[in-house]
């Protein structure tokens, strides 16, 4: 064998080794909120640790194999059921999944969110690929960007392209038919029985509101950590904000509130004079946040100002 | 200084507080100079009705709260005859909070209420702490009742603690708690509160006698004709149920059982029938002014006032240890 073709055989096994460890360089490179990920073509095994990324998934036609459903496998609502079914396994819960129960579905991408798995994130690296996104306290237009992104992952642009066309007309849909709202004052809480929590005008819920062209006439936050876009609220505090609509998602029956009827700081704000004090859907309003959810919620707040304005 | 002087001014600083309680709040309508008007005549506003309805529960429910945990505080050191015991370092408040949790998360588990499953948390606790000591017959080892305090704390702020990991509101509520969350107490709240706070007066005034007895040491007080065994257990009985009562009503407020007794002690001198009333007084001005300080950390928004005893308590914890040593 002649010198040059030992040469040529060589260089065919070293340029089909650089082929085979080159392969997973085909894959996609994620930037999210803690660094850039690779992640394979097309994840098959997803596991999602927020309710957002399971509404990112179910927008364009995806089932994870695992879902942080905080052991209640009702808080998937139908909206999202309709579509991933009934087959994810849950991981636990969303504050602290367990690890072990994702490693074991093999997963090929994870989904965590910032401020809830940053400190796992090593731990969830090991295991598969993780992309992370301020789903807890991000906004409404934050949600809709993690949104693409997770569709830019799993291989779906197209179709969350086409998505997101679909979501603009209905959203302006949703707006027309809530119509004129710009001299209305509105305000989201959570009461869970001890204490209600205001979901300030940096929260989801508030950027939804406002995007919907209702004014907040509570103070904006510097920040989007958690105490400032989920804030406890005091009666006394809530007087001095003082919204003219008042929706209210209770955790607990009877609430907080409920022990407030008849105290004159209470039956003297604006909205519980005028009767514009609205029960919503605590579970789908303060903790489901995505394409889908701000559907649920633009076609609700379209019914609750029919009712305010009857 | 007289007594009688030594007395007054210590009111005057718990009228003060108090009054600090009551002035500051996110409405601007109610101010040092109407507040008096405000909580003596109803004129129907709104801040007649934000003073009366909302600030008055509160600064009642902080005030008692302090003098209940102080009293206890001074109960347990009596009892121990260890300046350092008091309900944070032998258990009983994180018993409490224990009792508190496991009611929360498991309603099932319940027995009548939050109060009694508070007090019950502090008396197991407490009981836990004192049987691994060597008991309340035997002799009392302090390091060793410090040392079986902090495990006892320890597993049952370990438990309260498992309950952050359970579902968000879950884990919120246990929270608030936990942190001493006071901003939504009403005024019936303070009743019982109000009640236990008398009666734990009246028990520490009827056992002081027995407490400078037991600071003489076990000879001495069979000497005097006095059981030390049964100063003892009624001195812990009364810590513990003042100390779950707190807990039931505020959360477990930590530190004012330990420096509300201390500092009154450089003021007041060893005798426990002085003491008693200025320790009183001095934990409901404490506490006052803790929740005084909670509204304006973080004005308009409030920070519970377990925090704010937290950052007062443990700088004085500090400068006792280092004191401590110096002595030695």
């Amino acid at each position: 064998m002649s010198l040059s073709l030992i040469r040529a055989a060589a260089a065919a096994v070293a340029l089909s080794a650089t082929a085979i460890l080159a392969a997973p360089a085909t894959a996609l490179e994620i930037e999210h909120d803690l660094g850039k990920t690779e992640v394979p073509d097309a994840p098959k095994r997803i596991v999602v640790l927020e309710y957002s990324f399971v509404d990112s998934l179910a927008a364009v036609g995806v089932a994870p194999v695992g879902i942080a459903d905080d052991d209640k496998r009702d808080s998937i609502v139908p909206a999202y059921s309709e579509v991933i079914g009934d087959t994810w396994k849950s991981v636990g819960t969303r504050k602290s999944p367990s690890l072990e129960i994702i490693a074991s579905l093999q997963p090929d991408l994870i989904i965590a969110d910032t401020s809830r798995h940053e400190a796992i994130y090593g731990a969830l690296s090991e295991i598969a690929p993780t992309i992370v996104f301020d789903s807890l306290t991000g906004t409404y237009e934050v949600a809709l960007k993690a949104a693409e992104t997770i569709a830019h992952a799993v291989g779906k642009d197209a179709e969350m392209a086409a998505r997101l066309d679909e979501h603009r007309k209905k959203m302006e849909g949703f707006k027309a038919g809530i119509g004129d709202v710009s001299d209305l004052s509105i305000q989201f809480l959570i009461d869970n029985g001890r204490g209600i929590y205001l979901h300030s005008p940096v929260s989801y819920n508030g950027s939804l509101l406002a995007w919907f062209g209702f004014k907040s006439n509570m103070p904006a936050p510097d920040g989007h950590t958690y105490p400032e876009a989920i804030v406890q609220t005091s009666l006394e505090q809530l007087s001095e904000i003082d919204p003219q609509i008042i929706l209210r998602g209770k955790y607990v029956d009877p609430g907080l509130i409920d022990s407030w009827v008849g105290l004159p700081l209470y039956d003297n704000l604006t909205a519980v004079k005028s009767g514009q004090v609205v029960d919503v859907a605590a579970h789908e309003w303060s903790r489901l946040r995505g394409i889908i959810a701000s559907e649920v919620s633009g076609a609700n707040l379209v019914d609750v100002m029919r009712q305010l304005r009857d | 200084m007289s007594l009688a002087v030594r007395y007054a001014l210590l009111a005057a600083a718990v009228l003060i507080a108090a009054l600090l309680s009551l002035v500051i709040g996110p409405r601007s309508d109610v101010g040092l100079g109407n507040i008096l008007h405000l909580l003596f005549v109803d004129d129907g506003s709104l801040a007649r009705s934000t003073v009366v309805d909302l600030r008055l529960p509160r600064t009642l429910v902080a005030g008692l709260v302090g003098a209940n945990l102080a009293l206890a505080g001074l109960a347990l050191q009596a009892v121990t005859r260890n300046p350092l015991a008091s309900e944070s370092i032998l258990g009983i408040n994180q018993g409490a909070a224990l009792g508190v949790a496991i009611a929360v998360t498991v309603p099932s588990l319940m027995i009548v209420n939050l109060d009694v499953m508070a007090i019950i948390g502090a008396i197991a606790a407490g009981f836990l702490t004192f049987t691994i000591a060597g008991g309340l017959t035997g002799r009392l080892d302090s390091i060793r009742l410090v040392l079986a305090g902090v495990t006892v704390g320890a597993f049952s702020f370990a438990c309260v603690r498992f309950t952050f990991t359970l579902e968000d509101n879950l884990s919120r509520l246990v929270l608030s708690w936990v942190s001493a969350d006071i901003s939504a107490v009403r005024l019936a709240q303070a009743g019982p509160l109000a009640l236990w706070a008398a009666l734990g007066l009246a028990a520490s005034l009827l056992l002081a006698q027995g407490f400078n007895i037991l600071s003489l040491g076990d000879g001495a007080s069979q000497g005097l004709g006095v059981d030390p065994r049964r100063t003892r257990f009624l001195g812990a009985l009364l810590a513990a149920i003042l100390t779950g009562a707190s807990v039931a009503a505020a959360g477990p407020v930590m530190f004012v059982g330990l420096v509300v007794p201390h500092l009154c002690r450089l003021w007041f001198g060893q005798n426990h029938r002085h003491l008693i009333p200025a320790v009183a007084l001095g934990g409901a001005g404490l506490v006052l002014l803790a929740d005084a300080m909670s509204k304006l950390v973080r004005f308009p928004y409030e920070t519970p006032l377990g925090t704010i005893c937290a950052l007062i308590g443990a700088p004085y914890f500090l400068i006792a240890a280092i004191r401590a040593r110096r002595m030695a």
